[in-house]
This record gives C-alpha cells, structure tokens and sequence, in this order.
C-alpha cells in the first residue's frame, strides 16, 4: 500500500526550492510578499515599470504552459500561508494563497472536515492548485476547484486590490470572478486568499478495484458503477502494460458504505474490497517516471471511454471513467514526429468524445514543437478578456492558451 | 381610477367588468404558463392565462378593447387548467366568463365571424337539433343550412367531429327513452335528479342509460325529467350571457319541484356551468336564491358514486384503462380523485396515467369548431400521449373530449376502445363481458 | 461601431430598422409591435418594477436570435433576455428604448444521452421538462428553483438558480457543462465542452449567475444525476426557531449533508395552514422539512441520526413520509409557503438574503427586533442548511406608509445579512430590485473588477443595461492607467470599506 498523499506532501514540502526557471525562462529577479498588500505594492511598481510577472506557490508546476515570452519578476507567493479562518460550523475555510493544499486539509481534518479535492501533486500551494485547477479522483463527488471555490482575494495587473465571491456558499450577486481565475494560469490576475466550501470527512471509506479484460470491458463495467445506486465517490480506471484496473471508492457510514460494496461486489465480478487505495490511486502515470516524459490531460464524454483508452494505446491512461477525465504520460525520448502523430491521436479520440487532449508538462526541447491545447473554442473572447484584465499583458505573458 | 374612467376610456362597460379585486390576487408568478394549452402551442406571453390577466388589467387601466384584444381571450380554451396550477387562487374561470360577455357587448366581430358563432348556436344548445345532426347532410338538405354552412366554412370545421359522431353513434344501441322515474335497486339511499345533457342525450344516449341503472344500483330513486333543454354552458363559455341566464332559469324550474337531495350530471362542462348558477344569476331577484339553492344540490356523476360508497357488487373487467382528466371535471370542478377511486374499484382493471394529462385535448365546448388548427393540434399531442400508455380502453367523462381525442387518434392510425366512466362501472355491475368495451372503436 | 449607410439615406430610425430586419428574419407571429401584447411583457415575476419594451421578438431558433442581437449591436439597440418571466429581481425587466428578447419558442430538449449523463435543451426548455425527460432512464436534473414547474432552463443559467436541493446537488452552475452564446455582437460562440475543464478560460462560469448581461444563450448542456435509490422527508416540529436551528446545527456537524432542510416559522407555518391545510404539528413555533437521500443503506443510517438528533434538541413531534404521497403532502405546506401569505396579508415583500448558517439564531433574534420596533410582521422561510432566508415582509398597501415600513424592514433585513458577512442574495438575483445594494456588498474596486468581464463581452453595454450593477464606468476606460480616486466614489455612488 502507498503512503498516503498528505503525508507524501508533507514530507517534500519542506524540500529546499531549486534555482527556479519558467519552462525553462529564467525570470529576472524573484520577489517573496507576505501579505495582500505588499502584492499590490509589488504589482503597482511593476505596472509602473512595465514589468512582466509570473506568480507562483510552490513552483510544482512551473514548467506546465508554454514558456512566457517575458519573466521579470517571479512572484513567489509562499509566504502568503496559513489558514486564516476555518468555520467549522459553517463548513468553510480561508487561506492565504501559499499554503500547501495538504497543510489546509490537515488544519480542516481536526474538526472531521476536508477540502474534497486530491492533492496530485506533492507540495502543490492552494493558489498553485486554484490556477493550474488540478484534481483527482475525487472529481467525481466534489467537482474541482471550481465547484469548491467560494470567495478569492485578488490583486489585479495594475495593482488594485479586489474580492469577489464571499464567506456564504450560497451567493448570487455579480459576477462569479472566482471561475475565471480557475485554471487561468496566472494570466489574469494573482490571487492572495481564497475562500472554500468543506465536506464532512465519511465515516467509512472503501475501495473495489476489479481486473477488466480490454478496453470495452473497462467501459461496460465502468457504465454499470455509473447507471447503479452506490453513489461512488470516484470512479478511476488505471490502464497499463500490465492490464486495465477499474477501482471505485464509496464513502459514507459504516452500514450504508456495507451495503454500497456489496451491491458493487455483484456488479464486478472478482473485485477486491479494500480499506486502502490502489497504489496509483490519485497519481499522475508520470509522476513515478524517470525518464523525461509529456504530461497530457484527455478530457472525454463518458461514453467515449474505450475509445480514448484504445487511442492511448501502450501508453496507457489513468483517470477518472466517472468524470470524463484521464492522464496519458508519453516518454519524450523519441522522434518529435512520432510524439506529434500520437498526440494527435489521442486528440482526435478526445475530440470525438467531446473532450480535449492538453499537453500539460513537456521538456522545452519538445514544447515549441507542440500545439499543447489544440482547439480552443471561444479564444477571441478569451483575448478580449485578457485585455481587460491585463491590457499590457504582463502577467504570465504567452503561458496560456493562444499566447495569452 | 374611477369608475368614471374606466366608462370613458377602457376596454370595458360598467355591467360587471373584470373584477378587479380579483385581478388583484394574481402575482405574476408564472405557475399558469405550462399549464395552459395555448402557452403550451404558441409560447406567447398573451396567449397565457397571466398575460390574459394581464390584458384585463391594461383593459381596466384604460387602454381600449383592441382586435388584438380579443384576439387572446377568443383563443383562451376554457379549460381552467390555469385555476388548478394558481397558488394564490385566482379566480381565471370568473374572469374570463366576465371579459367574455364584456367582448360580446362591446367587441365588433367580421359579419363572417358573426354568422359561425350564431349558427352554433342555433344548433348545439338545442338536443332536438343536435339528434337531427346525426344524420348531418339530411339535416343540412332539410334545413337548407348548407349554403350557409360552406360559405362559413363551418362545414369544413365541423366535418371531423360530425363523422366522429356519425362513427360512434351507431356502435351504441338507441337505448330505449329513459322512464321518468327508475327507482333504487335494494335499499333506498338516496335520491338523484338527473339531467340528460346536449350533446350526451343526442349521441350518448348509451351514456345516460348507464348512469341511471349504476345510480338505481347503487341505492337511487332516480328522476329523470323529460324536455330539460340546454343548461346554458356553451353559452357561458363565449359570453353569450342573457342566453345563459334564460338556459339556467329553466333547468331550476325544471328540477324545483323534484323533490331531490342531488342533481347529478354526468357531462364535465355542464357540471361546472351548474356548479355556476349562482353567480350567473347573482342579479336576479327571483331566481338568485333559487340558484344557490340549485348549485349546492349538483353533484358529478363521479362524485355522488365516490361519496355514497360502493352496494353494487364489481364484477371483473380485465382491462387496462387510459383515463382522460376532462377539464371541466378536473380543473372546474377539482374532480380527478374519484373517477380514479372508482375505476380501481372494479376487480381487474389496470389504471394507467397520460402524460401531460393536465393540458387541454382541444375540444373545449365549440372551441374545436371556433379555432380548428390550434384545436388539432392539441388533439394530436393528447392523442400520442394516449397511445403512448398502451392502454385498452380511454375513459373520460365528457362527450366532447371524447370526440375530440376519437378522431385524433383515428387519424394517426390506432384503435382503442372508448367509454364513459359510467359505461365501464355499468358493464361491471351487470357482469358483462369486458369485450365489448374494448371493441368500442371509432 | 457606426450607423449603417442606409440610416442616413432612408431617415429610418434605429429601431424601425430593427423592426424591419426582425420581420425579415422571423415568422410574422415572432414580432410584436402592438402596444396591448407588449404590455403583456412589461414585468417578470417582480411585478412592481414594469416596464414597455419598444420591440418583443419571439426567435425560434438560435440564428434568428443572433440575427436580431447583430442587428441590435449595429443600431446600438439596448437589448433583454426573458424566458418564461418568472423571476424575483426583475432580471428581465424590459429596457423602455430597447427589445425583448424572448426564449419561449426555442424549446426543444435535443438529447438525453444516458450513457453521458447529459442532455443538451435549448433555453426555453421548462427545468421540470428537463427531469421528466430523463426520468425514464432513472436520471434526473438536480437544480430545483421552487419555481421548476415554470422557469426556463435559460433563465436557470443566466440567474445561476438554486432551489431546496442545492444544499447537497449545488447550483446551475455546478450542473451546466456547455453552451452555444450569442455575445453581444451577435457572434455565435460554444463555452465549455459536454466533457469537462475545457481549455482555456472558464467563460461559461463568468455568463452562469450573469442575469443576461453579457449575451443569450441558445443552448445549454447540463449535467443528469442518477435518480436516489430512497428518499426519506423528515417534518419535525420545535417549540422555538432556536431550538429547529440547534437541530440543523447538530445534523451538520455529524457529518451528513442532506438533500434538503428547510425552516419555517410560527408565522409562515400560519400561513401555510390557511392556503392549503397541510396540517403541520400544533403549536409548533418551527418546523424543519429534512429530507435525505441516496443508496438506501446509507439514508437509513443517516436516518437514524437524524432521529436521534431531533429528538435530542428538543422536537416534540417527528413525521416521517415513505411514500411519494405523504412526501407531496409534507412538502406541500413548505412549497405554498410565498403565495401563502397571501392569506394573512393583503401584501407581502418576498427578501432573499444569505448569512453564514451558525449566524441563524442571532439573525433570527434581530430580525424579530427589527420586525417588533416597526411594528412589521415578518414571516420567516428558509434554507437552513445553506443560511438562505426568504423573510416575507408583511403589509397593507391600503394603508399609508405602510409599503415605505416593510420596504424599511427589508432593507434592514439586507443590512442585517452583510454584516453577518453573508450576501444581498442567495438564489433571486440582483437584477433591477438590488443594483442599489451592490455597493453595500462590495467595494469599488470589487465591482470595476466584475466591470472588466462586462467590458470584454459586453463593451457597448447594450446587453441587459441597468441590471446587476449600479452606474458602471466606460469600457474605454482602462484600469491601471486610472489615477486618484474611483469614479464612483467620486461621484458618491459607491463608498470602500
């Protein structure tokens, strides 16, 4: 059994931070606030000076994107930790942008409470994870960062600061600024504290994996989890040389969670119950490579599941048959037009299903080479967008989809 | 605004404009729109009960009768769909008979519009004529109507509901005129009045046959006064008010000295019109007590079997029945419960239910004839949704309804049987073969 | 963007071109000039605020709709998306210069793909509709507005609507997946994906809850949920609001989120049993309608809790339906509860506010004080599980003063909910009733940051003008280059705190 995420994330936190570069730019000098108001001095000044910035957290991700066509400063929002309040009778919590996911979910985890989002990546800051919106199997139950995100705290390019959302999870009054800002990229704006709904912590959790055949049989029994009543809390399928797993996680009380495998015992025959997760369970296939490697998301109708686990081939795929989302790790030490004809591939199949295959990390050597989003429907509006929010483009500029 | 206004600029005279208190009580909250057939066909703000409202409103606030008008409250069915679906209770039903009399005094029809509504009704209020139709082009030979007839275009209109007729009759056996009295099988419980309705005496006479063996039955004397005449619901319903009044002033008189603890009618749109009186004839001296009196004593047929309770014994009908909500019954009158009761009551029988079974079939009295093409088009919606149940038989409780929803369903090539509610419990209680209803096809 | 030549040489104005190209582009019956019919249009389900739209049209499809909004961005006409009109904000209250925009006929549910757990429904689409259509397959649609038998499924995205079961499903937001928009230009564009995380900036979670300011959508994709195997409605009568939300407190800290709780006070329970009978306990000075769902092993063991819970703070009758019938009838009396009081009142101001739940009692406490000092009664209904309050303000327009009293109450009610850190709505929307609060809710700065999401889809502001917001600032104006204090702060229309 794997040890667990938090404490895999706990343990690399603490690790000394490298010489940082951005997909391989080197930004010019690194600036480290300790509070929304010294970001906005910062960002006022290099309004001022016409300079380019690249917020970070904890710099997990720093090479995802496509290297920025300028890199002044680096904005390093570590320092930006803690958890500044967490209602617990209220089910929410704020914390300042640098905190590590996994300190906020150790904080909540004393009052029975978590923040139902999977920390993919070890060491990831809650800001880190808001702009790259990452997530795991947990998906399926919770939704990502967007569906969890309640309230942020921003500083805009030209250095006013500004807040959206609010502490009540049910608001509807203006503009819900928090959802563009998920998976923005740092592009649109640095976001210093953000505001999540909680979930009580399930009593019970358990986990049915089963062996599938092929493909379609993964599917078929991923269709009958998704059409019974167990409610699963995740739904993943792990393919690999070695075969394709299909493991489901039920979470609730004792009795009822009983109940729940029993009925998924019948429907996949074989399947193992276990108080633990898989091994894989929550990880990206690259995370455990050695060799360099591309990171790519496939997104996909569930319907469309064979056909993308076919499409990956050898490579195999991991990911949530539940949500329509999986993860391809391709090794970068081949021919550049073999990476592009598989690329490719894979994206056809997400297209076809609906979905989209984006190059998440990939060595600077390949990335150039690459279309990493391929399709981007609304892209005009997302400029105009930008433009607003950035009318100098210089936050985290060309890291994101059509050189945003 | 005064009064005074209201006579200088307004849609509407002084003689009982759409009661504003009433008018008052709507909140603009929508509950109505997917209810009403209109809104259902069109998607239009003014073809919904609110936006009818909303019109009578604009009519009181000063703004002049127009053709547009008129336009939107002609279309309205009647079906009172809209007085179910109303959380706050808002009188719709009252407010548009009151808007409709209003149309009829102040509204300038085209003379060929004139010439339609008056040839109705010089036909459907009078049974006479009505049973004379039965034979339609004999009639339209003998009375030299024809000429008329096509330059209307009523013929046309009125071709597919004639031959639904001219089908169905001839499957019921001319029952025998009903005796004046029938008295109650076993213990007397009660004692019924019964009225024989329009269209259900001319081409249901079956119908009434039935209701008056179930109610003897079930423990009824029941009276059956001969030469009733037309209860004046068609009338109501397209503002033709004096003519209502005169209708309803008879039928009392007709029943007064009956000596009956109910007056039971088995057609939905009569039921609700004599559920009425006493508003109808609110400004009459001589009869407006008379009225209430009359109104507190009408029962639906569905309703006086429903609360005396069940003597008879059920024999079993194997049979799966679809049954049809008329509007008149369900929404005017809130019956929808006991006819349920009733058929689940009888050994055998499988109910099943029609999806949107609260929107309008399109018969609603003569609005068939008045708006042929919205009327079809309900006709075919309602028609899919019954065939859609897989059901045997479809029972309803209004001869119009089931006219109506006969031809739609001949029309897209499918049989079922076709019943009143009362013919279904008459072939349980006399044990006859299940059969026959199920082969009661038009 | 300037006139179109052929202004200047037929002397046509703006809105007679409009007319023109709508009757081109639309069956007869989908334009409407007469000033009878649109007066029909003039208010939504806020029927105080009314307003005569110079134009109604009806498109039925989405080209006919992008053609008029084109048309609408030449001429710099104002323009206002209505579905079925039912909401509570005036949202869709007409522009008196501008067209109505009306969803009614787009209409058709275009796929329910079981398989994807999607259906793809074009706006005019009824939310219910939505449901009954994926019931066959055992799938429902969650997002419940009280109002689900009506509204639209356009109107649903555009007011990001919520209901009693948002407590456990979320809101349209979390249930909308893609859709075709017509921005403000006219332009026909897809947001989102039917998979999720589509590349790129999440436009679609900025135009979900926008009240129809930033463009028309056309057809919405949303997410289908698996029918609950067992639903179990609990009603449970308190003597006080205090102990009921004592009870909401100990269920949420066990741990068990479920579907739906939802309070009523002494009052609002009064209501209720005049309009419908729904025979709530005696002398109940709270009820809480609980209802749990899901695998049925699971809500039996929440169930069980539940029970015990109730019954530990205090409950002195606990009902519990099992059957769809005795389910209707518990929800009944909650259901009817806002046309209700019209039983006990001739008039009624319905307030939509939110506050963190743990505030519940003290808010309670102070609403009744506010409601005693002023001698307004106040009915209370809610969300408790969500601290959404749906205070019902009581009045008599007949009397003078009366009306300026309970809108007095209301405001403070408003007031009462921002300093308990909560917001001046959960689920109704700002529309045209609250843009006068928006100011209260947010800081200048809060609101030019939301102007800048305007000013990228909507820079002409002819899409919805005057709603949401109060007197924005020019598009042209960029921020950063911006020097001294605000413009609304100069201008006293907005103050930071």
């Amino acid at each position: 059994m794997s040890e667990s995420l938090a404490g895999r994330a706990a343990s690399e936190a603490s690790v000394a931070r490298p010489t940082w570069s951005v997909a391989g730019v080197r930004p010019g000098r690194t600036e480290r606030p300790t509070n929304t108001a010294e970001v906005a001095q910062i960002m006022r000044d290099a309004a001022a000076a016409g300079e380019s910035v690249i917020p970070t957290g904890a710099g997990t991700k720093l090479d995802w994107g496509n290297p920025p066509t300028s890199a002044d400063v680096l904005l390093d929002l570590s320092a930006l930790d803690g958890v500044r309040e967490h209602a617990a009778g209220d089910l929410i919590a704020t914390v300042g942008a640098g905190t590590p996911l996994s300190r906020l979910k150790e904080h909540v985890a004393t009052a029975g409470q978590r923040l139902a989002l999977d920390e993919t990546i070890a060491g990831a800051t809650v800001g880190g994870t808001l702009a790259a919106n990452t997530s795991g199997p947990l998906r399926m139950l919770a939704g990502t960062m967007r569906d969890l995100l309640i309230g942020v705290t921003i500083v805009r390019a030209d250095g006013v600061v500004a807040k959206a959302g609010g502490k009540v999870v049910k608001n509807v009054a203006g503009y819900d600024v928090g959802k563009l800002l998920v998976g923005s990229m740092g592009t649109l704006a640095v976001v210093t504290e953000a505001t999540f709904r909680l979930h009580p912590v399930p009593q019970t959790r358990r986990w049915v994996t089963v062996a599938a055949r092929d493909a379609s049989h993964a599917a078929e029994l991923a269709r009958a989890v998704l059409h019974s009543q167990t409610v699963p809390a995740a739904l993943e399928v792990d393919a690999t040389g070695d075969g394709i797993e299909v493991a489901v996680l039920v979470e609730g009380r004792p009795e009822g969670v009983a109940g729940r495998t029993a009925v998924l015992s019948g429907l996949l025959p074989g399947a193992t119950v276990d108080e633990e997760p898989p091994e894989s369970w929550g990880r990206y296939p690259w995370a455990d490579m050695s060799s360099t490697h591309l990171g790519i998301k496939v997104t996909f109708r569930l319907s469309g599941l064979a056909d993308v686990i076919e499409a990956a081939g050898e490579l195999g795929l991991r990911g949530s048959a539940g949500a329509g989302v999986a993860y391809v790790a391709m090794p970068a030490d081949q021919d550049l037009t073999e990476i592009q004809a598989r690329l490719t591939r894979l994206r056809e199949a997400a297209l076809r299903h609906g979905g989209s295959a984006v190059v998440l990390d990939a060595p600077t050597s390949v990335k150039p080479q690459l279309d990493l989003w391929g399709p981007v429907p609304g892209l005009e509006l997302m400029r105009r967008v930008k433009d607003e929010f950035d009318p100098d483009h210089r936050l985290s500029p060309g890291r994101f989809v059509g050189g945003i | 605004m005064t009064d005074m206004d209201i006579r200088q600029m307004g849609a509407f005279d002084e003689h009982h404009p759409p009661d504003s208190d009433l008018l008052g009580d709507c909140v603009h909250c929508g509950f109505c729109l997917p209810t009403c057939p209109t809104y259902v066909l069109w998607g239009e703000e003014m073809d919904s009960p609110r936006g009818r409202l909303y019109l009578m409103k604009e009519g009181l606030e000063g703004e002049p009768m127009s053709d547009s008008m008129v336009q939107h409250w002609d279309s309205c069915l009647g079906c009172m769909s809209c007085v179910t679906a109303c959380p706050s209770g808002v009188r719709y039903d009252t407010l548009i008979e009151q808007t409709r009399a209003q149309v009829e005094r102040n509204h300038r029809r085209t003379p060929k519009e004139k010439a339609l509504r008056a040839l109705i009704f010089s036909i459907f209020p009078h049974p006479k004529r009505l049973r004379a139709m039965r034979g339609p082009l004999k009639l339209l030979q003998r009375t030299g109507l024809d000429r008329r007839l096509r330059s209307t275009g009523l013929l046309d209109r009125m071709a597919p509901h004639l031959a639904a007729m001219e089908r169905l009759a001839p499957t019921i056996t001319d029952a025998d005129p009903l005796p004046e009295l029938m008295p109650a099988v076993g213990e007397r419980r009660a004692s019924v009045g019964m009225l024989t309705g329009c269209v259900q005496g001319a081409f249901f006479p079956g119908v009434n046959a039935a209701t008056a063996r179930v109610l003897a039955a079930e423990g009824c004397d029941v009276v059956i006064p001969p030469s009733q005449g037309c209860c004046g619901a068609l009338s109501v319903h397209n503002g033709r008010e004096e003519e209502a009044q005169t209708y309803a002033r008879r039928i009392i008189d007709t029943f007064e000295d009956a000596g009956v603890d109910h007056i039971v009618i088995n057609a939905a749109g009569c039921g609700s019109t004599l559920k009425d009186y006493a508003r109808l004839l609110a400004d009459d001296p001589a009869y407006a007590a008379k009225a209430e009196a009359f109104e507190a004593k009408v029962r639906d047929i569905a309703e006086i079997l429903d609360e005396l309770g069940p003597v008879a014994e059920r024999h079993p009908l194997d049979l799966t029945i679809a049954y049809h909500d008329a509007c008149h019954l369900a929404h005017a009158q809130g019956v929808r419960s006991q006819p349920r009761a009733l058929l689940r009551g009888i050994p055998g029988v499988e109910l099943r239910e029609i999806a949107e079974g609260e929107i309008c079939c399109g018969s609603a009295g003569i609005y068939n004839i008045l708006n042929p093409e919205p009327a079809r088009e309900l006709g075919e919606r309602k028609a899919r949704n019954i065939v859609a149940t897989g059901a045997e038989v479809l029972v309803t409780a209004n001869p119009g309804c089931l006219l109506q929803v006969a031809s739609s369903i001949a029309a897209q090539g499918h049989r079922l049987g076709m019943a009143h509610l009362v013919e279904v419990l008459d072939a349980s209680i006399s044990g006859s073969s299940p059969e026959e209803l199920r082969t009661r096809t038009i | 963007m300037g006139l179109p030549a052929d202004v200047e040489t037929t002397g046509a104005t703006p809105l007679e071109i409009l007319i023109q190209r709508a009757r081109e582009l639309l069956p007869e019956e989908g334009v409407i000039t007469d000033r009878a019919r649109l007066r029909t249009y003039e208010c939504d389900g806020l029927a105080h605020y009314r307003v005569t739209p110079a134009l109604v049209v009806i498109p039925e499809t989405a080209e006919q709709l992008a053609g008029i909004v084109r048309c609408c961005a030449e001429q710099q006409i104002p323009y206002v998306a209505r579905g079925s009109g039912t909401g509570l904000s005036g949202g869709s209250l007409p522009h008196a210069e501008g067209v109505l925009v009306v969803t009614s006929r787009l209409r058709a549910i275009k796929e329910v793909r079981r398989d994807d757990q999607r259906a793809v429904v074009e706006p005019g689409v009824i939310n219910l509709d939505v449901t009954r259509a994926s019931t066959p397959d055992g799938y429902y649609y969650a997002p419940d507005p009280s109002s689900q038998q009506v509204c639209s499924i356009g109107g649903n995205v555009a007011e990001n609507s919520g209901g009693a079961h948002c407590l456990k499903y979320g809101f349209t937001t979390n249930h909308v997946l893609a859709a075709e928009f017509v921005t403000a230009e006219g332009e026909q564009v897809r947001l989102g994906g039917d998979a999720p995380d589509s590349p790129g900036y999440d436009l679609l979670g900025a135009v979900v809850g926008s009240e129809g300011t930033l463009g028309i959508v056309t057809e919405v994709t949303v997410r289908l949920v698996r029918l609950p195997e067992k639903v179990v409605t609990l009603l449970v009568g308190f003597d006080s609001t205090d102990r009921a939300g004592a009870a909401v407190s100990a269920i949420i800290a066990a741990g068990i989120v479920p579907a739906a709780i939802e309070m009523m006070d002494a009052l609002a329970i009064e209501a209720a049993e005049a309009a419908v009978a729904c025979n709530y306990p005696d002398g109940a000075g709270a009820v809480l309608v609980i209802e749990l769902d899901g695998p049925a092993t699971e809500v039996d063991a929440e169930y069980a809790d539940v029970v015990r819970l109730c019954e530990e703070t205090g409950a002195f009758e606990l009902r519990t339906a099992q059957t769809p019938e005795e389910r209707v009838l518990i929800w009944k009396g909650r259901k009817s509860a806002f046309a209700a009081v019209g039983r006990i009142s001739p008039d009624y101001i319905v307030q939509d506010g939110v506050i963190p739940r743990t505030a519940l009692p003290e808010v309670l406490r102070a609403i009744a004080d506010l409601s005693e000092r002023s001698g307004v009664r106040v009915a209370n209904v809610f969300h408790a599980g969500d601290g959404n309050l749906h205070p019902l303000v009581l009045f008599d327009d007949a009397v003078p003063g009366a009306g300026e009293a309970a809108e007095a109450v209301s405001r403070g009610i408003l007031d009462l909910c921002l300093q308990h850190g909560g917001s001046i709505t959960g689920e109704h929307g700002v529309g045209a009733d609250k843009a006068a609060h928006m100011p209260k809710m947010y800081a200048a700065e809060d609101l030019d940051t939301m102007q800048l999401i305007r000013c990228a889809f909507d820079p002409d502001r002819i899409s919805n003008p005057g709603k949401v917001f109060p007197t924005p600032r020019l598009c042209g104006e960029r921020p950063g280059r911006r020097q001294g204090a605000h413009p609304l702060q100069e201008a006293g229309v907005a103050e930071v705190f």
